[in-house]
């Protein structure tokens, strides 16, 4: 057992809301100073969930605890958490400063020491300048400073963010995620962060939840999602995924390598783990593949595949190429490769894959 | 070009504005406007055929309306009711205003229609059971039985009202407040309070003009002895008419109903921006 309790953690929660679960025996914690992302699709339980460890939703079942202290039973207003809301919430009546002081003066703090902490966080998230303005005279991602900073200013046991990005623009989302990143990592503060962005589960997170329907798919470090997805799902929801349903021929477990019939062709997979089932899914990216000159290609090496070009989308710094087999026939999939590639549609490229990019999913084939 | 209308079109709403504004000339400004000259001619020379305007103008009737007839009791009584009114049909609509405008529950679309069909009964009707009602009862205050009367005939003006300013308080600052301790004092002044105030002063205001203007009630309750504005103004018009003191009634019964209006309006205008400045 760990010396310290966690700063949070979820046990076996459950919420039903008449003929839909919302949670299923979701479980998961953050150690003190971690970041972890609730991702999923719009529906899986995420917000709920976050809503649940604010106190705003009871749970059916299971149990919060925030630094070892069971939350069951306390509202929101007697909880150690804060909220970066998606809306941000602000309150439009009041100045910067009142805002981001608001939960200050319900600790009834005195108000020099509300001062002195409101200015110093204001200037942690560059807003120094901005302190008698109203909200509606910010632009968005200043606006989304002062929800941050609101929340930090009470120096909650537990950061609660709500999709905080989704209201911003592309090139502004990248900018907050990492300043939002970089602040909690300066504060320590621990942080549960909700989602439906991988992108931005992979950038920020110590810790992935992945949920769909109320249910945890899978748990793991950004790496660990993406390298070695468990099920069909995660591997599509993170990343682009190329998932292909496998025969397993032949096993030399001593190596760690398997045979396996694919519906590109045979495939040695070397793995850690043996595969749950003879039929089984596996998996590769995009940017396994690696395209081969054509005189590489005449050899007829291991993990080699003939495919024709089907279509080609120039991406700038990549090209992306959808790839099948060469009669035309079946499914497609995914290559990316740099933008200089001169691959043409209609074309056949030689593909090679090594053997530890192939991952097995822990998912049969039924 | 900068207009976005072609040419036959930006005739044709010219048109259309200049026909409104005939319109509402001739249907308010008008009548206003005459009421105004009838009320300042002067009892000694008569307004009469073949003269296009009154041919001497004074305050006297005025000065003798405000001398001599019971306007100045009706004035009060008339304030005091609607203050009254105002404030008991607010706070009597509030509770049923939050439970339309915040919570979800079965019912809830036939229970705002049922709050709405008082206003479909015409009020003379209404009122002649309402005295019958009240005698019953054995309330013979005529300035409660009016009181009364009105607030249960204006109340869905103000729950129309408020509901809406309900509706416009935003959920996710009430859990913001929530969230960051807030006591229900707290959250009730930062996240209602800035939306429903304008509201609620608007309700305040429109339901005390209807009240200050409503003659059937007044009229069938209070008469002969208890008097409000309207109903000064009705004995005017009927058995000794006289129309230049009717002009004056009349006058003093609109004019600070109509600056209250205008305030009524800014009000409602300045909630409806207040619920709209959400996102950034």
């Amino acid at each position: 057992m760990a010396t310290e309790a966690p700063a949070l953690t979820v046990a076996e929660a459950s919420l039903r809301y008449d003929r839909f679960q919302a949670l299923n025996a979701v479980s998961f914690s953050a150690r003190r100073g971690e970041l972890v992302t609730l991702l999923g699709p719009s529906g899986c339980g995420k917000t709920t969930l976050l809503r649940a460890i604010a106190g705003f939703i009871p749970l059916d079942s299971g149990r919060i605890e925030i630094d070892g202290r069971d939350m069951a039973g306390l509202s929101p207003e007697r909880r150690d958490t804060a909220m970066c809301f998606q809306s941000y919430a602000l309150f439009p009546h009041l100045t910067v400063a009142d805002n981001i002081g608001f939960g200050l003066r319900q600790k009834r703090l005195s108000s020099a020491e509300i001062a002195d902490r409101v200015s110093a966080v204001a200037a942690q998230v560059r807003l120094s300048a901005q302190l008698e303005r109203l909200p509606a005279q910010l632009s968005g991602g200043q606006q989304q400073r002062v929800a941050l900073a609101r929340a930090m200013a009470v120096r909650p046991g537990v950061m609660l963010f709500d999709e905080p990005l989704s209201n911003l623009d592309a090139k502004l989302r990248d900018q907050v995620r990492a300043e939002i990143r970089a602040l909690q990592r300066a504060q320590g503060f621990t942080a549960v962060y909700v989602t439906h962005d991988q992108a931005e589960a992979l950038a920020m997170s110590d810790l992935v939840v992945v949920m769909r329907a109320g249910v945890v798919e899978q748990m793991g470090t950004p790496e660990d999602i993406y390298r070695r997805p468990a099920n069909r799902f995660v591997a599509d929801f993170i990343g682009t995924a190329n998932i292909l349903a496998g025969r397993v021929m032949d096993t030399d477990k001593a190596n760690g390598l398997y045979r396996v019939e694919t519906p590109m062709g045979m495939a040695t997979v070397r793995a850690e783990a043996p595969p749950v089932a003879s039929h089984v899914y596996l998996c590769w990216r995009p940017e396994d593949a690696r395209i081969l000159s054509s005189t590489e290609g005449e050899v007829a090496a291991e993990n080699v595949y003939r495919l024709q070009v089907r279509s080609r989308t120039y991406l700038g710094n990549l090209v992306d190429l959808e790839v099948g087999r060469i009669d035309g026939e079946g499914e497609t999939w995914r290559i990316q490769t740099h933008g200089t590639s001169a691959v043409m549609q209609g074309e056949t490229v030689a593909i090679e894959i090594a053997p530890e990019r192939f991952r097995f999913l822990s998912e049969a084939v039924t | 070009m900068a207009s976005p209308f072609p040419r036959a079109e930006r005739w044709r709403n010219r048109l259309l504005i200049l026909l409104a504004l005939v319109v509402f000339f001739l249907a308010l400004g008008l009548p206003f406007a005459m009421a105004v000259l009838w009320s300042l001619v002067d009892p000694s020379h008569p307004w009469a055929y073949p003269n296009v305007l009154p041919p001497v103008l004074s305050f006297r009737r005025w000065v003798e309306i405000w001398t001599t007839s019971g306007l100045q009791q009706a004035l009060v009584n008339s304030y005091m009711v609607a203050t009254t009114v105002a404030v008991s049909a607010i706070l009597l609509a509030l509770p049923t205003a939050y439970a339309f405008g915040r919570l979800e529950f079965r019912g809830k679309a036939v229970a705002q229609m049922l709050t709405l069909l008082p206003l479909a009964m015409p009020l003379f009707v209404l009122a002649m059971f309402y005295v019958a009602v009240l005698s019953r009862l054995g309330i013979y205050s005529r300035f409660l039985g009016i009181a009364i009367g009105h607030t249960f005939y204006f109340l869905p003006y103000a729950i129309r009202l408020l509901t809406v300013s309900f509706s416009g308080v935003r959920q996710d600052l009430i859990d913001a407040a929530r969230d960051l301790g807030a006591s229900r004092l707290t959250v009730f002044r930062h996240a209602y309070l800035p939306v429903l105030k304008p509201g609620l002063l608007a309700a305040l205001i429109i339901v005390f003009i209807l009240s200050i203007e409503e003659f059937a009630i007044s009229y069938l309750v209070g008469a002969p002895d208890f008097t409000t504005v309207p109903t000064i103004l009705f004995s005017y018009l009927g058995y000794n008419f006289i129309r230049p003191s009717a002009a004056a009634v009349s006058l003093i019964l609109v004019v600070p109903n109509v600056l209250l209006m205008l305030i009524a309006e800014r009000l409602l205008k300045s909630t409806g921006a207040s619920a709209g400045s959400g996102k950034g």
